[in-house]
């Protein structure tokens, strides 16, 4: 049995993963209701925002965070020219399928440059504050973790507030729950599509700063988040934002509190695993609504 | 009904194919040329296995690749462990996937599309997880050797072998498609990849016919895979649960046209040949990796009917017309006839 500290430890290391993949299942929830479209390239572009804000860190010297102010609106550009450009262009009937392979193409395009243009040595971020850690009924837990998290969650917050107040929010919502009728009652429903899309790749900017602050980052690094990704959106239910975020809480503590007995590599596998099972015992997920019956 | 110049011409490409195909390894100048004509019939039986998913009911799996890896391992590990002669372990070890295949289809066919794909991406990354971390059991990182079956063969003939081999392979999972394709199993899996909803209000028993033709696949690629580990006697995680092979499998069966019979096969030979040239042209790179994707996303973008159903296409609209709805008449030769009264009968009736 390990010792009480190392396991309150755990307990909070995993709630803080939780946050970071909440965010990232939010903006792949958002795709997925929005078009019915699962976007293979989602984690491919949170190890790009990662890159990005390591080369803005080690050749400009500026603090990694400060690099958002590029990526996330350019990302929210690339969503919309990625909605727009060349997934609207597909026919609608196979669009799931033909969507997945193009988003598939355009995660391993983004490996292939990132290991060509940074080759595939691991990189890491050495912050001043990076090795700074508060100390808690002894548990030890880094600072830059904190600051992931934070980023998170105020990153979740925001969303929730654009999807819930504000007039953009509403016609996106509308657009999700019923295009045919958005579009009756006057909402363009293509550029709040598109526009939708770029909401769900900024998280994937935030997301990978976050993430570059604290992990060493290697171009093949998005499949080892593509799939706990997409395990917590089946899971939650596809297309259910709240189902996604509570998966992501619970398996990213599961996972955070099965490394203490069983090791990393392992431990991943409790995504799998879950995968499996919401599939055959409940394959509309847990919290998933009218949208995942179907899927 | 086709065409009898039409089936001609497929009769005749049948046969120069296979003509070809049998004089390869006579007309191979060395055994590098010979091994790259396994490799590529290796992934033209590949991409014909996924095609029985993939082509008949409109499912994409990009997890094949798993499906393969599982087939070589369990072909290696049945002879290095359990001492099985070579090729009745290739038999075990395809039958022991599409065991798996069993569980897997049952949790990802339940449902529609989305729910597939993520499935198999799933596979491909819970496989490459555990077959490194194993390592007691499969070598692990260090990679896995399989014995050959011939020990006496010299390399060159080892090839020549296998190429047969693999060709017979090819042979026989062509000839089940085109067993199925022309069966009213195959109708009610093509009916699934028309329209799934409708396909079941006829009665169409959906999920079972995609659960086995799902096995039928895996059976296939497991074969494939086995078959590998046996001629190429190294195994590696990296390699075998590798997300590349299973999009290569994709990218062949699409660019050849997953409707069609030959469509994989052709996609294999020319992405095959393509990866074996550039392989030597400019070594490893990611740059292999980006072009993979671009090639990937412009089939999908601009030609998701594959190249035989467009060079198909092109081919009837420059050839004459047979069949069309513009009357070769005169408007005097049909007042002469009469007007078609049977129609204005059954128009009025």
């Amino acid at each position: 049995m390990p010792s009480g500290a190392l396991l309150f430890q755990s307990v909070i290391l995993g709630l803080l993963l939780g946050g970071l993949y909440a965010l990232l299942a939010a903006g792949l929830t958002l795709y997925f209701g929005i078009m019915r479209v699962v976007m293979i390239a989602h984690s491919a572009f949170l190890i790009l925002a990662a890159y990005l804000a390591w080369w803005s860190h080690t050749e400009l010297g500026i603090d990694p965070l400060l690099s958002m102010l590029v990526t996330v609106p350019l990302f929210f550009g690339c969503g919309v020219l990625l909605q727009r450009l060349l997934l609207a262009r597909l026919r609608a009937v196979t669009l799931t399928m033909m969507s997945v392979l193009l988003t598939f193409a355009i995660a391993v395009v983004i490996e292939g440059l990132l290991g060509y243009v940074f080759s595939g040595t691991q990189r890491r971020i050495q912050l001043g504050y990076g090795s700074a850690s508060l100390e808690l009924f002894g548990g030890r837990i880094a600072v830059v973790k904190l600051i992931a998290f934070g980023l998170a969650g105020v990153a979740l917050a925001a969303l929730y507030l654009v999807m819930k107040k504000t007039t953009f929010g509403w016609a996106l919502r509308a657009t999700i729950q019923h295009r045919d009728a958005a579009k009756l009652v006057g909402i363009d429903t293509d550029r709040v599509a598109g526009f939708g899309f770029g909401l769900g790749l900024a998280t994937a900017a935030i997301g990978g700063t976050a993430l570059s602050l604290d992990t060493t980052i290697y171009p093949s690094l998005h499949w080892h988040w593509i799939g706990p990704l997409m395990a917590i959106i089946v899971v939650g239910g596809l297309g259910s934002v709240p189902g996604a975020a509570a998966a992501a809480m619970v398996l990213g503590l599961a996972q955070s509190l099965l490394q203490i007995e069983l090791g990393t590599t392992w431990a991943q596998t409790v995504f799998y695993l879950a995968l499996f099972l919401t599939l055959a015992i409940r394959p509309q997920g847990f919290f998933g609504g009218r949208l995942a019956q179907r899927f | 009904m086709p065409s009898v110049s039409k089936r001609l011409a497929t009769g005749i490409a049948i046969v120069a194919f296979a003509a070809v195909a049998l004089a390869f390894p006579e007309l191979a100048p060395n055994p590098y040329i010979l091994s790259v004509g396994i490799v590529v019939l290796n992934y033209a039986v590949l991409s014909t296995s996924w095609n029985f998913v993939g082509g008949f009911t409109g499912y994409i799996s990009l997890g094949h690749g798993a499906l393969a890896g599982l087939g070589a391992y369990g072909t290696g590990l049945l002879v290095t462990k359990g001492g099985l002669p070579s090729f009745v372990a290739l038999a075990a070890g395809a039958a022991i996937v599409a065991a798996i295949a069993i569980p897997i289809g049952y949790a990802a066919l339940r449902v529609r599309g989305a729910s597939f794909v993520i499935v198999s991406i799933a596979l491909v990354l819970v496989t490459l997880l555990v077959f490194q971390s194993w390592a007691s059991f499969t070598g692990g990182s260090r990679g896995l050797n399989v014995p050959r079956p011939f020990p006496g063969m010299l390399r060159p003939e080892h090839h020549r072998v296998f190429f047969y081999l693999f060709l017979a392979l090819l042979a026989i999972a062509l000839t089940v498609w085109w067993l199925i394709d022309r069966s009213r199993f195959g109708l009610g899996l093509k009916a699934i990849r028309e329209d799934e909803d409708k396909a079941e209000t006829l009665g169409t028993p959906t999920f079972a016919y995609k659960l086995v033709v799902f096995v039928v696949s895996a059976f296939f690629t497991g074969l494939a895979g086995g078959l590998y580990a046996l001629w190429f006697g190294d195994l590696d995680p990296i390699f075998q649960f590798s997300i590349l092979t299973g999009s290569y499998m994709v990218l062949m069966a699409l660019l050849g046209g997953v409707r069609n019979l030959f469509g994989p096969l052709v996609g294999a030979l020319i992405v095959g040949s393509a990866l074996e040239y550039f392989k030597v042209e400019f070594g490893n790179t990611p740059l292999h990796l980006v072009a993979t994707g671009v090639l990937l996303a412009l089939v999908v973008l601009f030609m998701p009917d594959g190249v035989l159903p467009a060079l198909g296409a092109l081919l009837r609209r420059l050839s004459p017309t047979t069949e069309t709805s513009i009357r070769e008449v005169t408007a005097g030769e049909v007042a002469a006839i009469g007007g078609e009264p049977q129609h204005a009968q059954s128009r009025n009736g």
